[in-house]
């Protein structure tokens, strides 16, 4: 085959066995290419000179090549480094890893970076974006960008799906059926006999050549088992690749045990287990090309991964074309300071209590992703901390697109009607870019940031504080009172002021004041901020429920937000909230809203509720072994113990209050505690009734239930 | 990630449990007191942390003292509003 030359999408990157970088890539035509290209990739090692010529003759023989070169470190300026370049960039984790168990006191840069993030920051063509590219047939020759990562409308490859679903959780009942769902067209397969199920899946993938495989349990689950019933069945569009399997983890992050599931990722197509991707639920498919766009990760890693990992991937990017080196191992330590500093500095968000009770027509303000906003905007990057004029940090100039792109795309969404069919799309796009921004701010104080540091951590929050209290400080002097300030918004209220307009001024003077952008959330009807459980006395922060005056519904920090509420309880909440929303004052209406709760305990009582409705969620803080008391968790922990479940710190489980405790499994009627349900929802009514109605009659319609 | 520096409120939580001596040894009626001052700090936590003292109890005694004073002109002006109606009553102006 002569050379020849097409437009299309690049889909992934990733190296076989051998070493050599596979392209896949997708034509307009609507041919699959899986095309190798030679793309030799190099890292750098620094540190004592003698050390380092140790190191280049161990190298010598390796495959490696070596040659002396002028780096620059972000935080130590220029450095002369050993760069050690390997032709098959398969090979490079094998070389560093030889050579830092051989040197382990020397510095290592750019050794452990995902290949296609160096693929596109070299060759500037960004995952699932559309380039020109030239071929022989076997190989890449040629790769141009048509299409940058920042585009507001990007190109969508031809994608053919495939969907792939069983009929029951793996972790507590073997599945007997499975089905595929490709084209518009649905398969229903027996697990029994296993070869013809195997037959037909594989004539499927045949047929269909699918792009991406959507499954649930498809990591967990699926791919496993059919790689240990039948070792030969290979699901990849590359034949000569097998199912990369990762293994299951449990981890301590954002201040809980998360627990990450084992995974099968494939080649030459994507596969995406709805039930072990975090991110998907939310931003779907159209969320996960975004995020592949902008960040560089492979859409398997990027719906697997946090979004901790997608931002840190798009640092490296910046890096990498500024010329920067990447540590392999953070190497700054947080400087010494006295305690009155750190006093002073180690502090988070302004949290303003709010002022407890009924509030009519309040407005909330917030600020668009503030501390990205302020990052960018006061150039806050590790190596620009107590430099005045420096050029544009690393992290500002990684953020501004980004910024810039999820603005774009929010008023976009605010112009279009909420019927038209793009505003799905563009809210997946939207949410994903948000995470991205979420975690850029902690990421700037996680210890283990390639390019983090506490102190830039601490200077945006001091900067949004006082970026904070100037908004308070416009807001009293235009005659507002503020009732809240969480973090980047807050609460305000005005005799007289009811309609949107009435408190667009005080959105320009801040926005003016402040130099970033100030949205109105919206003017609620009326507000309720709810106060502490333990003392009606104490004000609690985000915790609070109110209607909008176009009757859109709020609410944050009340059982119906939590994951572990069962549906029937939150739905009773849910139905208050909807309840109190047909008046103009929530006190207005508390009684009915109590007799609604009457109603659905009345039907707990008649044991007239589903089952499915009353299951209870937990997340297990600990492994099984270490609860010291039997609590809900523990109990159903050592239940699915007991039937063979391999039960991990961080795992979400399901079960149901019996009369012996917990099960779970779904318990007949005359198992379920009934009682413990129906207090679970006066507790949950209470929670949001209580506030409204006079002190005198407070509780006086608890039910007195019987067992 | 992660705060070296426990927040306010977790100071104030372990400041209270200090005091629990201080407050078995009160009259019950002054118990329901002092937990009235105790709460009304809480209304000025972000002050209070906003404050950077080394000892955020002396911020909290003053964010008591804040809320004492508003209980005191909120009741000064119904005081005052009963005593204009006193005065219009006593004219025959009701």
């Amino acid at each position: 085959m002569g050379k020849v030359e097409k437009i299309g999408w690049l889909m992934d990157v990733y190296t076989r066995p051998s070493g050599e970088l596979v392209c896949w890539l997708i034509s307009e035509d609507g041919q699959r290419w899986l095309l190798t290209m030679a793309f030799p990739v190099t890292f750098c090692v620094a540190g004592n000179p003698s050390v380092l010529r140790q190191a280049w003759r161990f190298l010598q023989g390796r495959g490696a090549g070596c040659s002396r070169q002028v780096r620059r470190d972000l935080f130590e300026g220029e450095r002369t480094v050993l760069a050690v370049t390997v032709d098959l960039p398969g090979r490079l984790p094998e070389v560093y890893r030889r050579l830092a168990q051989a040197f382990p006191g020397l510095d290592y840069y750019d050794a452990d970076l995902p290949l296609s993030v160096r693929f596109v920051a070299r060759t500037k063509v960004s995952l699932v974006g559309r380039c020109r590219f030239e071929t022989d047939g076997q190989q890449l020759v040629g790769l141009q960008p048509l299409e940058s990562a920042w585009e507001m409308q990007p190109s969508l490859p031809p994608l053919r799906l495939m969907e792939i679903d069983c009929d029951q959780d793996p972790a507590l009942h073997p599945p007997q059926q499975i089905v595929i769902r490709c084209a518009k067209r649905c398969y229903r397969f027996s697990l029994q006999p296993l070869r013809a199920f195997l037959v037909n899946l594989q004539a499927l993938l045949r047929i269909y050549d699918p792009d991406v495989i959507l499954t649930r349990y498809g990591d967990t689950w699926l791919f496993p088992f059919l790689s240990e019933t039948d070792p030969l069945f290979n699901p990849n569009r590359d034949e000569q690749m097998k199912v990369e399997f990762r293994r299951e983890r449990s981890l301590f992050a954002y201040g809980q045990v998360l627990y990450r599931g084992a995974q099968a990722l494939l080649f030459g197509r994507w596969h995406i287990d709805r039930c072990n991707a975090a991110l998907f639920g939310e931003i779907g498919l159209a969320g996960a090309l975004e995020l592949a766009r902008v960040s560089g990760l492979g859409v398997q890693e990027g719906v697997r991964k946090s979004p901790g990992a997608g931002i840190t991937a798009m640092q490296m990017q910046t890096a990498l074309q500024d010329g920067v080196l990447i540590p392999a191992v953070k190497q700054q330590a947080e400087s010494a300071r006295t305690l009155s500093r750190l006093i002073r500095y180690d502090r988070g968000g302004m949290v303003y209590q709010p002022l407890v009770g009924v509030h009519c027509h309040a407005a909330e303000l917030d600020f668009a992703s503030m501390y990205p906003a302020i990052m960018v905007r006061y150039n806050i990057s590790p190596e620009t901390l107590n430099k005045k004029d420096a050029p544009a940090g690393l992290i500002p100039r990684t953020l501004q697109p980004l910024l810039v792109k999820r603005l774009a795309l929010k008023h976009c969404l605010r112009t279009l009607d909420r019927r038209d069919s793009r505003v799905s799309e563009l809210k997946a796009r939207q949410t994903a870019l948000k995470w991205l921004l979420v975690v850029c701010f902690g990421y700037l104080g996680y210890k283990n940031a390639r390019f983090g540091r506490v102190e830039s951590h601490e200077a945006v929050t001091a900067i949004s504080r006082e970026l904070l209290l100037q908004a308070k400080e416009s807001a009293e002097e235009m005659g507002f009172s503020v009732l809240h300030m969480y973090v980047d918004s807050l609460f305000v209220q005005r005799e007289g002021a009811q309609s949107e307009q009435d408190f667009i001024p005080l959105v320009e003077q801040i926005q003016q004041q402040t130099g970033i952008g100030v949205t109105l959330e919206g003017v609620y009807r009326w507000l309720v901020f709810l106060p502490a459980r333990r003392d009606r006395r104490i004000p609690v922060a985000n915790r609070y429920f109110g209607v909008f005056e176009d009757g859109t519904l709020k609410y944050r920090g009340i059982a119906m937000r939590r994951h572990d509420t069962c549906q029937y309880v939150a739905e009773t909440q849910l139905d208050i909230l909807q309840c109190l929303a047909q008046a103009d004052d929530p006190r207005e209406r508390w009684r009915e809203a109590w007799a609604l709760v009457n109603q659905r305990v009345r039907l707990l009582q008649r044991r007239q509720v589903a089952a499915d409705v009353l299951q209870m969620a937990v997340k297990l803080s600990r492994d099984p072994q270490s609860f010291r008391r039997p609590s809900a968790a523990a109990q159903a922990a050592r239940q699915l113990q007991s039937q063979g479940v391999a039960v991990r710190a961080g795992m979400r489980l399901f079960f149901w209050f019996s009369r012996q405790g917990v099960s779970v499994t779904p318990p007949g009627a005359n198992e379920l505690d009934w009682n413990r349900y129906a207090r679970l929802v006066m507790q949950a009514a209470a929670e949001m009734l209580d506030i409204l109605q006079p002190v005198r009659e407070v509780r006086q319609f608890h039910l007195p239930l019987s067992r | 990630m992660g705060r070296t520096v426990p927040t306010v409120t977790c100071q104030l939580n372990e400041t209270e449990a200090m005091l629990q001596s201080f407050r078995r040894t009160l009259r019950r009626s002054d118990q329901a007191l002092l937990d009235g001052l105790l709460a009304s700090a809480r209304r000025h936590v972000a002050a209070i942390s906003a404050s950077g003292a080394l000892l955020p109890f002396e911020s909290a005694l003053l964010a008591m003292l804040v809320e004492q004073a508003r209980q005191i002109a909120a009741l000064q002006q119904e005081i005052s509003i009963l005593q204009e109606d006193l005065v219009r009553l006593r004219d025959g102006k009701s």
